[in-house]
Order: C-alpha cells, then structure tokens, then sequence
C-alpha cells in the first residue's frame, strides 16, 4: 500500500511502487482534471505539483510522490486567478491540455509575481497545445498574474 | 449568397442527405429504450418545441448538440442560434451531448458528423428556426396564463412581456405546463426569422459555454469514462502501418504480469484493423506491460516494402500515364493553348505525409448490457462509427448506442472508427467492458493521416503575361473514398466516373483561366500501405499549396507584382461571379494590414501572398494571407508576422471566429515548418512528440486578424487558415531571396539548395 496526499486528502492505493502518478490518480481514484497525452513527459498535459513544483505525473512514480504534498487542477479550486483569467481571455480550445497548461503556469506565478512575456514563453513551452491557443494562453497567464498582483496590493 | 452558390451548394446537400439519410432512417433504435430516453431536462415539467433543446422549470436552456465539440465551440455557437430567435438569457444556456440516435442526425447531412467547416453554415437554418418556434409558443402560453392577447405580447431575456408591464419567466411559464405545442417541419418553414439588423446574440462575442468546464479540469472527455467492473486494453501494434496478420500470439510473459486477463487477437470483419492484439488487464499499466510482453509473430503483409520513395516513385509514374485518373476540371482546351502559349512553366509541388496527432490519444470505452452495446468515446461521426462497431461485433447496427462527449481534438481524426474496434472485440472476448487506451506511441504508428501528395503543374502565359493555360495533376490516396459511402464522392468532370473531391477541391479555384484542366489521380500503393484520412483542411491543404505556389512562380515569370496579378485573374467572370470579387477582397485586406509595399524591406526580407476559397466551392470561406520572413545566406529563415483576412459571411460568434482563426493558422505554420512523418518498410517513422514536433508557444509568429463580415451565410472558419499559410511563407522567402521552395515542410536546407540555383 502507498499512501498519497492528494489536494490535502489522503488516499491509500494498492499498486506498484514504480507505477506513474498519473495513472493511479486519473484511473485508480478517479481524478481525471489530469491528462495522458504522451507518457514520456513531452507534452506537459499530466502536470501536476509535487511539494509545489510542476512535475509530469507520467514520469514521476507513485513512490515518488508519496513523499510529498501532490495538487492537481481540482485542488486548485476552480477560482484561481489563472482559471478566472483562463475564462476571461476565452482560452480553451479542445481543452484537454488546459489542465496541464495550468498547473504549469501556477507554479511559476507561485514564484514569479511579475513575470515578462519571455519568462512565460520559456517557463510554458514545454505545454503542447495542438489547437495552438498559445497567443491566449500567454495573455491568461500575464492577466492572472496582474491580478494576484493587485489582489495583494488591495 | 449568391444564387449560383446556394443551388451549388443545395445540390450537394440532397446528394448527401439522400443516401445517408435512407441508410439513418433503417436504424431507429432502441434508444427509446434507454432508462430516461433520450430526454435531457432534469425534472417532470419541461417543454421540448425541438429535438434541440429543452427548458426545464428552472428556465434552465438544455442544448443537444449534434455536432462534436472539439475545440471550435460549435456546441456553443448552436446554442447562441438557438437562444438568439427564443430570445432566451445567455446565461441560462447549456450543452449536452446526445447519443447515435439518429433524430440528431444534421438535417441537411443526414447524419451525426462534424467535419468539413460545415457546421454553422449547414445548422443555421435549423437552430434558428427551432430557436423561434419555442419562442412563439411561450409567447402564446404566456399570454394565456396572463390572460391577455398574445398579439400585445413581446418575448426578451427569458421572459414574456406585455404591454401593460406585465410579465412572466421562461421558468414561470414552463412550470405552468402550457407550453407543449410540438411544431411540424412545414410550421417551422412557415417561421418568419429574424433579419440580420434584429439579432441580439448572433455577431456577439458571448463566452462559450464549454469553455468554464476546461478551466478546473471537469470537462468529461472520452478517455473519462468509468463503468463498473470494467477492464483496461492496451495495444501491442505490427510492425507495418496496414496489412499485416497475426500469426501466433505466445502469452507465457504477459501471465507474469499481475492483473493481465488475456490477450485477444482482432478478428476485424471490417479490416479497419490488421495485425492488431488487445492485452486486457485489471489496470492499464498492467495492460501496457503484458502487452509489451506478448511474443507476437506476423506476416507482414503486402506492404512492407513501402516508402515515401516508393509512394513517390509511383505517384510520379501515375502523373505520366495520360489514361489514369480522372478529370476534376474541364475548361476550354488547355493542352492546346499550352501549344500556343508565349511562356511555359513547369513545376512538381509535394506534401510530406502528416499525422494528426491530438492531445487526447484515441480511446474507447466498450459495455454490453441488456441487449445493447454502449460505447463511449469522443467521436466526430458517431452514425458511421457506431455502425462499424456494429459490423465487427456482427450485431444489429439498432444495437449499437454511441455516447458522445468532448473530444480532446479532432482535426479529423476522430471521424475514425478504429478506436472502437479493439474495445468492443475485446470486451466480447472477456465478457466485461473493457476501456482501450492508445499510448501515444500506438496513436501516431496507426493514424489515418495526411497522405504524402504529388502534384504537377504546367502553365502557360501568352505574348502579355497573361496566364491563358494550366494544366494540375494531383496524385495521392484518397482520404475520403476509404470509407466506402458512395454519397461521399463526386462525378468527375467528364461524367464517366467518381472521384474522391477531398482529395483535389481547392484545385478548381476562382481566378478566371480560360484553359483549365485538372487531374486527380489515386495512389492505389499509398491507399493500402497508408489509409489515409481527414486532416484539419484535406485537399486544400495540399492542392493551394500547388496552386498558390504556381500563381507567384507565374507572377514572377510575367515580371508582375504577384498581387495585382492575382487580382487581375480574379475579374469574377462568369461562374466566378461575386466570389472571385470577395476573395479580391479578402486579399486586398491582408495585403493591407501587412504593410506590404508600402516602403522597402530590409535586405532579406520578404512578404508573400496566397489568398484561397477553401474548403470547397459550394462552401467556400474567402482567406488571404500576407506572410513575412527574413531569410538568413545559410538557408535558415524566421517567420515573422501573418497577416489574415478571412470573410466568412457571417460571424455567429467573432470572437470564436477569431480563436479558429489564430489555432488553424498556427496549425498551417506547423505543418510548413515543423511537421513531417515518413514511411518506411511499411510503418510510419513516428513515435513520440520529440520525433514528430508540432509547433511550441516559442515558435509563433506575430499574427493580425481580420474578419471580414459583410452578411450572407455563414462559411466555415476553423480550416481555411490552414491551407492559405504554406504558400504564403513560400512565396515570402522567394520574395526575400530568390529562392523558391516546393516541398512541404519547408527546410532551412531546401531553401539554401534554391538559393543556389
């Protein structure tokens, strides 16, 4: 048995140790705001946080995880400046990247209060999007990370 | 609308609707029979005037989407039809998906399927008219509750007004059971519908409705789906894309494997599979490793010799046997005024074979229960799908119930059928259901793809520069004719046979040519090795790239300005007619926006242009493209900026206009610079996103939008970006260099071999 801190919730799964997060959080318990696209961490729509970070699930092993605090898109609550932001500039397309585009944009507004444009292409690029919405996903993230701004400034 | 372009496009409509529409009307299922039917209000009270949509007591809007939504919004800008003529509150609005059930077939399709940029320009009608039928009915029950003449009475933002002040909601008015006329399709005709200058909704930019569901992540897609007591499927794949058989299937180390239940070889009566093994286990990654163990030995098949070369070689044989093929494009005699033109040119334009590769791999979720086969996955032609589903169970077609719901891409893709194939013939073989899941890799070995094209055009100008003679063969597989719907193909030219028009339209454009002829030639070899399929835009995502390629090559020969030689050809004689002049206009404004001309280029810089009316003739969308690229001695070159002018008639929804603009022009970038898949001995050469590379957020271009909507019908707009794109880049390098390239994708060493030359 392993046990993992999902979004503050404590699961216990029977699996191997060597088994990717994703599957056992998509398939297993049932969270599926996280996506498969890949397996080999290439296109970022498994990102998940591990202790804060933006990890792919796809290559991060439950034995891995269950050393630390995992949020996914349900843990972030739904009204997270980016989502807020993601609405506002109309981002999705098909949508099944978006969750992983968002987990990965947190992590960086986590730390960088006010990123460049340049930081958020390098920090986002490794996030495919096969619709291309990546001119709005730009536009979301320097919105939503104006907005915390303000939030904390108000 | 012109009036020859509604009986053009009419006519191909009843041809569809004909053979289709008989083939749905056999299969009246037992949906009927489903617990809760097919009906989507929640509660006792509800008033349905349509198949469409419901309003529930709670005033809440429920729109059936017949059209799979996989990013263009489409469920949404149904819905925005709908409330626009009920007059209902946007934000009472919502979206469902329904199953196969053939009442939600597309009136004028005759079937359940989403492709061909025809959604909005086929529905309008229907969704309106459905729109104000619920409309006239809650104004009438409305004012009988309020016991005043229904004459007095004005319907806006879900409620019934009259005069007096007086006032009743959607909501109020349901709940008080009145409203429950059922409308017949000649009362829907009779319906005035509003005229363009009463719209409310239509031309807003109202927030799609799918859009707050992929923004926390509930968005349900198909590989989402649960069932009890279900089972996982993995692939193990042959080693050749199409043909090969399973010989023998050794499990001894897929029973090692903990959770693994069996390894089930298709037996696929439809051959939409070959070679294909399902390893069914208690978990997926169980199922990956068992299938990964499986010893599996093959014939090979037929095919495993073939190549990109190979394909090539054949296509460049076919092109130069005079009896094969058939003729798209007959006008006037164009090898005779070859003969007599001043100037002749002669060039071979190529696309690589490309794969569609969505976010979401394929997948499929299979359950038999009660007599009824359910199937769930996100599918963009759920009434053929369903139907070979059906055909390789070797069940009753009625039995088959197909559960749609957001598709994780599509650009084509998922107007396939393979996906359930594995998923229904393993869950048969276990006897549970069993959820299939492609890995990535399996997803891009098996895709339908873009086929690898080759076409050859030879062009003549006479004493003036002007083009009097062209001459286009295009040789390919034919995307559309696997499919084996002989409603799907088109009457060639000269009447004495059917050719597949998605793999050529686009090749009969709108510059006036007096001599035109066009060739469109099947590559059988191609066909077989690699069935190909849809890819976002089809046919005029190759034959522009021919065609728009040519017209500058020809500019440049003539001496003239490639725009004003363009638009010179697009007079809008004779079938041309009004067409020709939007799409001059089209291309004046992105030409505009780019600035070009307007002063010198720094030195290796250049703008190009294409302008297009794709997807086909009866439902072309007028699209021009201005590109700029500076180009570097080594060959490497940097795409700077698209400028895009896209008139598509009406824009239901501009902002989600403007989002399949920006996503389809992307996709034309990447498929001109960063997208190629090969063949080889039989297989596809692709395995992963670092092997086949679609662009990144870092690899963008500048883009300028501009939509050009000046009335009549609305065209599609989530495809036609994608074809104008690629020429438009060629035709900027050689306007910055000299250098003219004609093999797609377009590579930093193929423009400095041009160079050279």
């Amino acid at each position: 048995m392993i046990t993992l801190n999902i979004n503050g919730k404590t699961h216990s799964v029977d699996t191997p140790d060597d088994t990717p997060l994703l599957w056992v959080t998509r398939e297993q318990l049932q969270m599926t705001g996280t996506k498969f696209g890949c397996g080999a961490g290439l296109c970022g729509a498994c990102t998940v946080h591990l202790n804060g970070e933006a990890v792919r699930s796809c290559q991060t092993s439950v034995k891995q995880a269950a050393t630390g605090k995992i949020t996914t898109i349900e843990g972030l609550g739904g009204k997270h400046p980016l989502q807020k932001a993601w609405i506002a500039e109309q981002v999705p397309q098909c949508g099944y990247c978006q969750s992983g585009q968002i987990m990965q944009a947190a992590a960086l507004l986590a730390k960088t209060t006010s990123p460049t444009k340049e930081q958020v292409i390098e920090h986002m690029d490794g996030n495919l999007c096969r619709c291309m919405t990546y001119g709005r996903i730009q536009r979301a993230v320097l919105r939503a990370a104006a907005d915390m701004r303000s939030e904390k400034g108000a | 609308m012109t009036k020859m372009e509604k009986i053009s496009s009419s006519s191909v409509i009843s041809r569809r609707s004909f053979v289709i529409g008989t083939a749905a009307s056999g299969i009246v299922l037992g949906y009927a029979s489903l617990p809760g039917g097919a009906s989507f209000a929640q509660g006792a009270a509800k008033f349905e005037p349509s198949v469409w949509y419901s309003i529930g007591v709670d005033g809440k809007v429920t729109v059936v989407s017949g059209k799979a939504e996989m990013g263009q919004h489409v469920a949404s800008t149904m819905a925005q039809l709908i409330a626009e003529e009920l007059e209902a509150d946007w934000k009472n609005l919502k979206i469902v998906f329904p199953t196969n059930d053939p009442k939600y077939n597309d009136p004028l399709l005759g079937a359940q399927i989403t492709g061909g940029s025809w959604s909005t320009r086929f529905n309008f009608d229907a969704m309106c008219r459905a729109g104000a039928a619920g409309r006239i009915t809650l104004i009438q029950a409305g004012a009988t509750m309020m016991n005043v003449p229904e004459s007095e009475c004005t319907a806006r933002n879900s409620q019934v007004m009259h005069r007096s002040g007086k006032k009743l909601t959607y909501a109020q008015i349901v709940a008080g059971g009145k409203a429950n006329k059922t409308w017949t399709p000649d009362e829907l005709k009779a319906i005035t519908l509003k005229t363009k200058d009463q719209y409310r909704l239509i031309g807003q930019a109202v927030a799609q409705l799918d859009i707050p569901p992929k923004a926390d992540g509930t968005a349900k897609f198909g590989i989402d789906g649960f069932v009890p007591g279900m089972l996982y499927g993995a692939l193990a794949l042959p080693p050749v894309r199409y043909g090969a058989t399973v010989k023998s299937v050794d499990d001894t180390d897929a029973k090692k494997v903990k959770g693994f239940v069996k390894a089930v070889t298709l037996e696929d009566k439809t051959a939409t599979t070959t070679g294909w093994v399902v390893a069914v286990a208690s978990d997926y990654t169980a199922a990956k490793m068992a299938a990964a163990a499986l010893k599996i030995t093959y014939d090979k098949g037929p095919n495993a010799n073939v190549s990109d070369q190979t394909i090539l070689d054949e296509a460049k044989r076919l092109q130069k046997d005079p009896d094969a093929g058939l003729p798209f494009v007959q006008a006037g005699d164009a090898a005779g005024a070859m003969g007599s033109a001043a100037k002749v040119l002669e060039a071979e334009y190529t696309t690589s074979i490309n794969i569609h590769a969505p976010l979401e791999p394929m997948n499929a979720l299979a359950e038999e229960k009660g007599g009824l086969w359910h199937i769930y996955t996100g599918n963009q032609f759920p009434t053929r799908t369903g139907g070979i589903a059906a055909a390789a169970l070797g069940v009753d077609p009625k039995t088959v119930v197909m559960h749609n719901s957001f598709l994780g891409g599509g650009f084509g893709r998922r107007l396939d059928a393979d996906m359930v194939i594995p998923a229904v013939l393993a869950a048969k073989a276990v006897g549970k259901p069993v959820k299939v899941i492609y890995t990535r890799e399996d997803d891009m070995a098996v895709d339908f793809t873009r086929p690898l094209t080759y076409q050859k055009v030879k062009a003549g100008l006479d004493q003036s520069g002007k083009l009097v003679a062209l001459l286009h063969d295009v040789v390919c597989a034919w995307p559309t004719a696997r499919w084996g719907i002989p409603d799907f193909l088109t009457p060639s030219a000269d009447k004495k046979g059917s050719l597949d028009g998605f793999a050529v339209n686009g090749a009969d454009f709108w510059y006036t040519v007096p001599n035109h002829s066009v060739r469109t030639v099947l590559n059988e070899l191609a066909q077989k090795a690699t069935p190909s399929g849809q890819l976002r835009s089809v046919a005029p995502g190759w034959t522009f790239w021919a065609v728009e390629s040519m017209i500058d090559e020809l500019a440049a020969a003539a001496g003239k300005d490639p725009v004003d030689f363009r638009l010179a050809m697009l007079d809008g004689a004779g079938a041309n007619a009004v067409g020709a002049k939007r799409l001059a206009n089209a291309l004046r404004t992105a030409v505009g926006r780019s600035g070009y001309g307007v002063q010198p280029l720094p030195r290796n810089h250049g703008i190009g242009v294409a302008c297009v009316s794709s997807q086909d003739r009866a439902s072309a969308t007028w699209t021009a493209c201005a590109a700029e690229v500076e180009v570097e001695p080594t060959g490497k070159f940097k795409l700077n900026k698209l400028s895009i002018a896209m008139d598509m008639g009406t824009a239901v929804n501009p902002d989600g206009v403007r989002a399949q603009i920006e996503g389809s022009a992307m996709w034309g970038v990447s498929i001109a610079l960063y997208e190629q898949a090969h063949i080889k001995d039989g297989a596809l050469q692709v395995a992963n996103f670092d092997t086949y590379t679609p662009l990144r957020m870092s690899q963008m271009p500048e883009l300028d939008i501009s939509i050009i909507a000046n009335g009549g019908a609305p065209s599609g707009c989530g495809e036609p970006a994608v074809t104008v794109v690629a020429p438009a880049i060629a035709n900027a390098i050689f306007n910055a260099v000299g250098a003219r390239v004609r093999s797609l994708p377009i590579t930093a060493e193929a423009v400095k071999a041009a160079m050279k030359t």
